[in-house]
């Protein structure tokens, strides 16, 4: 039989049961779970799966969403590619 | 015996897990374990360094690396592909090759490569890019899952680790330490280890020990996955930049950092356009990927060059600090020192607390 798989961040193909078992290993803060499943890292940066790895994240702890917080946004907001930042100005 | 550690990076782990046997140990971490630069940096390795004391930090700890992995049955994804110095001109290539000989004298494995021997090893290098190189021992290893692995033993052994808990005081009567105070709850310690990083000269000045370390700001950035082509770990030596593919395949890559005067993590459009142009000279296939994230960290240098650990004049506080560009190179090995200064008493004169 084919496992339901339940995709959840479609970036680093990561299932909802992948996730809810990192955080019972003990990933169990929104920085240590990213991390440690590398979800909200792929290419989008968590724009397809932050507030679903949030709400599973809330389910599991019991902490509400702005308990969690959401994790620190790295710039650049979208991928900018190598040949247009080497046309930048050095300071 | 109670030891207080103060900094769950790659330092204040390995020293723990060292002591784990031996004593109570509990550390104090003011954020989470990945806060600090053991949870920031591009994880190359390499026992091609240029001092005698750093070398022989880096070849024990690529050999704990091996050990604590199945001590602690983690993997590591330490890769040991090679570590690839290059030099732009010929004053660095002549450095370069002091530090070979350094090298060569130690039993490290190292050879001369020059520009096209690199275009062969690095698909689409740029030979014109470098005046020539070394190439040797190293490779990189992933630093989460080895701050996790350490943390993981740590447990299982006992000790405690407290996220999230500021150390705010350290507590000295009569010349020596009592304690510390963190989260406004005190905490009673016969030795208190501080091992905070770039953090670690204000620790110092709460026990009211002078300490020097030269702050350094280092930014860093990962351009999206690409089936692996580099194998080694890549640092050009005359304009510091570097880079490396990780497991994932994602590519790696830095300007070596500038001294600050506070530890601050902000990162810059200017790092990106001076990577992006150095890097792409050295290899132009790179112009096409695009920067998927960029971060800095901030790490602590002795101010010689090599790492402070030792007990101060304050008995029972101990600087475990100023590992600088190479911490995750001779961390786990400097965790050991720390142990043996604890345990056993021992003094490092190289890396004395009192030698500045
Ligand atoms: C961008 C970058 C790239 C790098 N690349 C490499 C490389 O390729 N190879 C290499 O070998 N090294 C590299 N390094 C250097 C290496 O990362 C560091 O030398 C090493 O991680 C230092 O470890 P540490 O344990 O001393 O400090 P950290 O990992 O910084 O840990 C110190 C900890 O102390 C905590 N702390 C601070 N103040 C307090 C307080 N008051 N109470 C409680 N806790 C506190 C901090 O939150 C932090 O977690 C790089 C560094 C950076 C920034
Ligand atoms: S969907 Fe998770 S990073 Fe893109």
């Amino acid at each position: 039989m084919v496992k339901d798989r339940k995709i959840v961040c479609r970036c680093e193909d990561l299932t909802e049961e992948e996730i809810i078992h990192a955080i019972e290993e003990g990933y169990d803060d929104i920085e240590s779970l990213k991390r440690y499943t590398g979800a909200t890292t792929g290419f989008c940066q968590g724009k397809g799966c932050l507030m679903h790895i949030l709400r599973i994240l809330a389910q599991k702890t019991g902490k509400s969403v702005d308990e969690i917080g959401i994790t620190t946004q790295r710039p650049p907001v979208n991928p900018v590619p190598l040949y247009i930042l080497m046309e930048g100005e050095e300071e | 015996m109670k030891i207080a550690i103060i900094g769950s990076g790659i330092v204040g782990l390995s020293a723990a897990y060292n002591l784990a046997n031996s004593a109570e140990v509990i550390v104090f971490e003011r954020r989470y374990p990945l806060y600090g630069s053991s949870g920031r940096n591009s994880g190359g390795i390499t026992p091609m360094l240029g001092s005698k004391e750093l070398i022989e930090l880096a070849k024990k700890s690529i050999r704990i690396y091996d050990s604590v992995q199945g001590e602690v049955n983690f993997n590591f994804l330490l890769r040991k592909d090679g570590y690839l110095k290059v030099a732009k001109n010929d004053a660095d290539l002549d450095e370069l090759e002091k530090e070979y000989h350094l090298q060569k004298s130690m039993g490290v494995k190292v050879r001369e490569v020059d520009p096209y021997e690199i275009k062969n090893m690095v698909q689409g290098f740029n030979p014109k890019s470098v005046e020539g190189g070394f190439f040797g021992e190293g490779g990189v290893i992933f630093p989460w899952p080895v701050i996790w692995g350490y943390e993981k033993g740590c447990k299982e052994r006992g000790v405690e680790i407290k996220p999230m808990t500021q150390v705010s005081e350290v507590v000295v009567e009569g010349g020596e330490v009592k304690g510390l105070k963190a989260n406004g709850e005190f905490y009673k310690a016969d030795f208190v280890v501080n091992a905070a990083g770039a953090w670690s000269n204000e620790i110092s000045k709460l026990a009211g020990v002078e300490l020097n370390n030269t702050i350094i700001k280092e930014e860093i950035c990962v351009l999206e996955s690409l089936k692996p082509f580099i194998d080694p770990y890549i640092l050009n030596v005359s304009n510091g930049v570097y880079l490396s593919q990780s497991a994932r395949g994602e590519v790696v890559g830095g300007i070596l950092g500038k001294e600050v005067s506070n530890p601050e993590t902000s990162s810059s459009l200017d790092f990106l356009i001076k990577y992006a142009k150095r890097a792409v000279e050295m290899i132009p296939s790179l112009k096409g990927l695009s920067v998927l994230r960029q971060w800095a960290g901030v790490y602590d240098s002795g101010k010689d060059g090599l790492p402070v650990i030792g007990e101060t004049n304050v008995k029972g506080f101990i600087q475990a600090n100023g590992l600088g560009k190479y911490g995750m190179t001779i961390g786990p090995a400097a965790g050991e020192l720390v142990a043996e200064v604890i345990l056993k008493g021992k003094t490092y004169d190289k890396f004395s607390p009192e030698r500045f």
